[in-house]
């Protein structure tokens, strides 16, 4: 089932961005077989874009030659959203880097989509700005995956995920067509389409130009880190703080495990022996910080926080964000894999969601650690494996439905920020009806009708009414289905 | 079917080149391939290759391990081109200690390179640098063509990364011993004797200032830093023993230069597995300060703004970077930050010979860091930065000067 690349296709591709921005070489495509999931795919050729005319000549080769293609910024992706399978053709943006310009008035930016995250927000800091989605993994990651992964991040409680900051996208479209779509201005006319490119994993085209809405600093920030004896506390704690009316800038947990784990790197005297950590930042004029600080206070101690520990200044709340931020890379510290859930469940219910996982655990003897989104119920249940351990992968994977299964049963979604990709797929018809499925299958071709930009991803086989998962021109003609 | 999607490939044999040191297994699984590193890897920013990062280089490495692949061309390409700066490890929130493991993988690689690019090195790393006297004769010989400009011939790349030899100080000898109090046992080193003789004759005054009897070791030598980044453990370890044999009187052992200092503190485990030799190489490494890290005595003087630059391996691996800073500071100038200051200049021991044109890259951003900072001075600790940055300061004709930070204390 694997895609043939031939030698003169080769040949094409270097032609058109150079020979040195070619990887073809078995050990080269190996490396580009993975993201920052656990899984494997497998890649047939990586091709190096610098500027839109590269990516679009790229993807009108692969066009003219029927090569599946997969678009990849850094990488990152928790989910094997760039992960190339079948041997299709990576189009890497990693080189496209640059700020294209900042209007500080609107404000935003045109940026292409290899910058960083945490880069972006570097290049507006002097005008008082940053760009507000913070992915955990924002240090790396590229404003192009978080496009296509709708990412989220620790401060996307109170701001919004990713779609709420872009105005407006550049995208190659599978023909090879390059078209604009949306900009700065309020309400582009015509079908508003942003809302479905962002998050499109890149089954729709590939974004070689992204314009962002950027977002003024706020005048005082307090960042507050609350351990709890027990992680069903923190968890109430959490529920009733938005109860009352207050939206954090950020709401985030951590459990013992991680805690431990995490702590070993940064060594910012984190409560290793509390059941839970909650870190809360308030931000916004001097009264409100302080007002809603009182309130969270209040409600953590009626909880049973043992201790509140509040950031002396901003290298102390640089450090409890370095220490949230570089959870999930400590991991290995317990085990060398990680297989790490994204559900999303309603804040109601989060108390007895975390016990079930813990049950989880406990009956399929894994080590499972939780790192997440408290404020907007988005959990990250990471479980820690070997994966040179066959029976242990196995009750890995069981405990992966299992978890899903739960958060389903109360109402929860299967991905908060780091998207479908290869990993829950095949748990879409757990979220989605088939009539659900299909109009999606439908959206998604009327994009790409050939099915070749990041095939076997995001939906799975039979999500079309009368899909038989197989390319149509392989039926002969007159079947009836 | 999407549960076997999942599964992670079989696990094969390894597939290393037996009887060499390899990357251990345990090291190659601390890896959680998050990309954390991705960032602070000087030539992934540069390249935007997954074959160019970190990230990349231990999934070959496990792509090797596990049976996926072989120690080919192309994993030699990834492993060379590494600069083994080390900013990944300070990066990666497992721990994974990449230093060890590009080291290890460096030994591999040797094995697949053809003869004619391996002679050279295994001349230079294994019969050259271990001899001070060929060391001594090479930089004359240098610091001839130098002076009689016959180094026009040689190729551009080479030459701007060539130090500049002066004969006159060639032709001085360093004092063997300096001061009263406990000995403090300065390394010779390779480069630092014949490229930067005042600045070893200075290390002598600010160690002896500081109350100790400096020392030059005899006969001395390169410590085996260079030798073991670029897959010689065995002429390594034979260097280490060596130097561990001649210093071992001393109270501490002073290193001014960091790529050695964080290497020598290292010999523990480099002769761990030798039974004679794994407690006196434990004993050693303890003693062995960085010259940042001397109870220096400095003197405050008028020079103006310093640039700090970190060499890799006192912040990779040391956490020497504050240190800096405060000696700077200790002398009455103000210390400046380069702009991207935790990037390498592209230096990395051999790196600016054997990979000339990412690391010309490298050199001219930093250059250029530099000469932002609108500094009189830049600071620079260790060898390596100090040909690489002098260079690249000379090529965009700024008039910043390199300093060592024991030329600011007399």
């Amino acid at each position: 089932m694997g895609t043939v690349i031939t030698p003169s296709a080769v040949d094409q591709f270097r032609a058109i961005v150079g020979s040195d921005r070619v990887l073809s070489e078995p050990l080269e495509r190996l490396v580009y077989a993975k993201d920052g999931s656990m899984n494997q795919g497998e890649c047939g050729l990586a091709v190096l874009c610098e500027t839109t005319a590269e990516v679009a000549a790229c993807v009108r080769l692969a066009a003219e030659r029927g090569l599946p293609i997969v678009p990849r910024g850094s990488g990152t992706s928790l989910a094997g959203s760039a992960i190339p399978l079948d041997g299709s053709v990576v189009i890497s943006v990693a080189r496209m880097g640059r700020v294209l310009s900042v209007d500080p008035d609107t404000p935003s930016a045109w940026v292409e989509p290899g910058v960083l995250n945490l880069d972006l927000t570097a290049a507006v800091a002097h005008l008082g700005l940053h760009y507000a989605p913070d992915p955990s993994s924002q240090a790396a990651c590229s404003i192009g995956g978080n496009v296509g992964t709708n990412a989220g991040g620790p401060h996307c409680l109170a701001s919004g995920v990713t779609a709420q900051h872009i105005l407006g996208v550049e995208i190659v479209l599978p023909d090879g067509e390059v078209l604009e779509i949306g900009g700065p201005a309020p309400d582009p006319p015509g079908y508003d389409l942003r809302g479905f490119i962002v998050g499109g994993e890149g089954t729709l085209g590939i974004v070689t130009k992204v314009c962002v809405r950027l977002t003024r600093n706020p005048p005082v920030v307090r960042t507050l880190l609350i351990d709890f004896t027990a992680l069903t506390a923190a968890g109430a704690a959490v529920r009733d703080i938005i109860a009352k009316g207050v939206i954090p800038a950020a709401m985030e947990m951590m459990d013992r495990t991680m805690t431990r784990a995490v702590e070993a790197f940064v060594h910012a005297g984190l409560p290793v022996d509390a059941a839970a950590v909650l870190l809360v930042e308030l931000d916004g004029t001097a009264a409100q910080v302080a007002a809603d600080t009182a309130v969270v206070e209040r409600i953590c101690r009626e909880s049973g926080a043992s201790h509140i520990r509040v950031a002396a200044d901003e290298a102390e709340r640089a450090l409890f964000w370095k220490a949230r931020k570089n959870a999930f890379g400590a991991c290995a510290r317990i085990a060398p894999n990680y297989y790490l859930h994204d559900c999303v469940v309603p804040r109601t219910r989060l108390v007895e969601v975390l016990a079930a996982i813990e049950e989880i655990a406990a009956r399929n003897d894994l080590v499972i650690m939780n790192v997440f989104h408290a404020g907007d119920g988005n959990l990250h249940p990471l479980i820690s494996f070997d994966r040179r351990d066959d029976a242990q992968v196995t009750r890995v994977l069981q405990a992966g439905r299992e978890i899903i299964e739960v958060c389903m049963r109360v109402g929860g979604t299967l991905s908060g920020e780091h998207g479908i990709g290869m990993e829950k797929r095949d748990f879409m018809p757990l979220q989605f009806s088939p009539a659900d499925l299909d109009a999606q299958a439908r959206s998604r071709e009327a994009f790409d009708p050939e099915g070749r930009m990041n095939p076997r991803k995001v939906l799975p086989a039979g999500s079309k009414c009368g899909d038989l998962s197989f390319p149509h021109d392989a039926l002969p003609e007159g079947t009836w289905i | 079917m999407s549960e076997d999607e999942l599964r992670p490939p079989p696990i094969r044999p390894a597939n290393w080149l037996p009887g060499i040191a390899a990357p251990a297994a345990e090291d190659i699984v601390s890896c959680v391939s998050c990309g954390l590193c991705l960032p602070h890897c000087p030539t992934f920013r540069l390249t935007g290759r997954e074959t160019a990062s970190p990230r990349g280089r231990i999934a070959a490495m496990r792509a090797v391990q596990e049976g996926q692949a072989t120690v080919d061309a192309t994993f030699r390409t990834m492993m060379d081109e590494c600069l083994a700066c080390r900013a990944c490890e300070t990066a990666c929130p497992s721990g994974v200690p990449f230093g060890r493991m590009i080291e290890a993988a460096r030994a591999q690689v040797e094995q697949v390179r053809p003869i004619r690019a391996r002679g050279p090195r295994a001349l230079g790393l294994k019969y050259v640098l271990p001899r001070p006297w060929a060391v001594y004769a090479a930089g004359t010989g240098l610091g001839l063509a130098q002076a009689l400009r016959l180094d026009r011939l040689a190729p551009a790349a080479a030459r701007v990364v060539s130090p500049r030899i002066s004969l006159r100080q060639l032709a001085r000898p360093l004092p063997q011993a300096m001061g009263t109090g406990p000995t403090a046992a300065l390394l010779c080193g390779c480069v630092m004797d014949v490229a930067f003789r005042d600045v070893q004759r200075d290390t002598m005054r600010a160690v002896a200032g500081s109350g100790y009897r400096a020392v030059r070791f005899r006969p001395g030598g390169c410590c085996g830093a260079l030798a073991m980044h670029y897959g010689y453990p065995e002429a390594a370890r034979r260097m280490a023993r060596e130097r561990i044999a001649e210093c071992e009187d001393a109270e501490v052992i002073v290193v001014n230069s960091a790529g050695c200092s964080n290497h020598m503190k290292t010999w523990g485990h480099l002769l761990a597995d030798e039974p004679r030799w794994a407690a006196r190489a434990e004993a050693a490494a303890a003693r062995v300060r960085d010259l940042l890290e001397m109870p220096l005595v400095t003197r405050v003087r008028d020079l103006g703004t310093i640039a700090c630059h970190d060499a890799c391996h006192h912040v990779n691996g040391q956490a020497l970077g504050p240190d800096l800073r405060r000696i700077v500071s200790s002398t009455g100038a103000t210390p400046v930050e380069i702009p991207g200051g935790g990037h390498c200049c592209g230096a990395a021991g051999l790196y600016s010979v054997l990979e000339p044109e990412l690391s010309a890259q490298l050199r001219r951003d930093k250059a250029e860091a530099i000469s932002a900072t609108g500094a009189s001075s830049v600071a620079v600790a260790n060898p390596g930065c100090a040909i690489q940055i002098a260079a690249g300061l000379r090529e965009i004709a700024s008039p910043i000067r390199v300093v060592h930070p024991a030329q600011l204390i007399r």
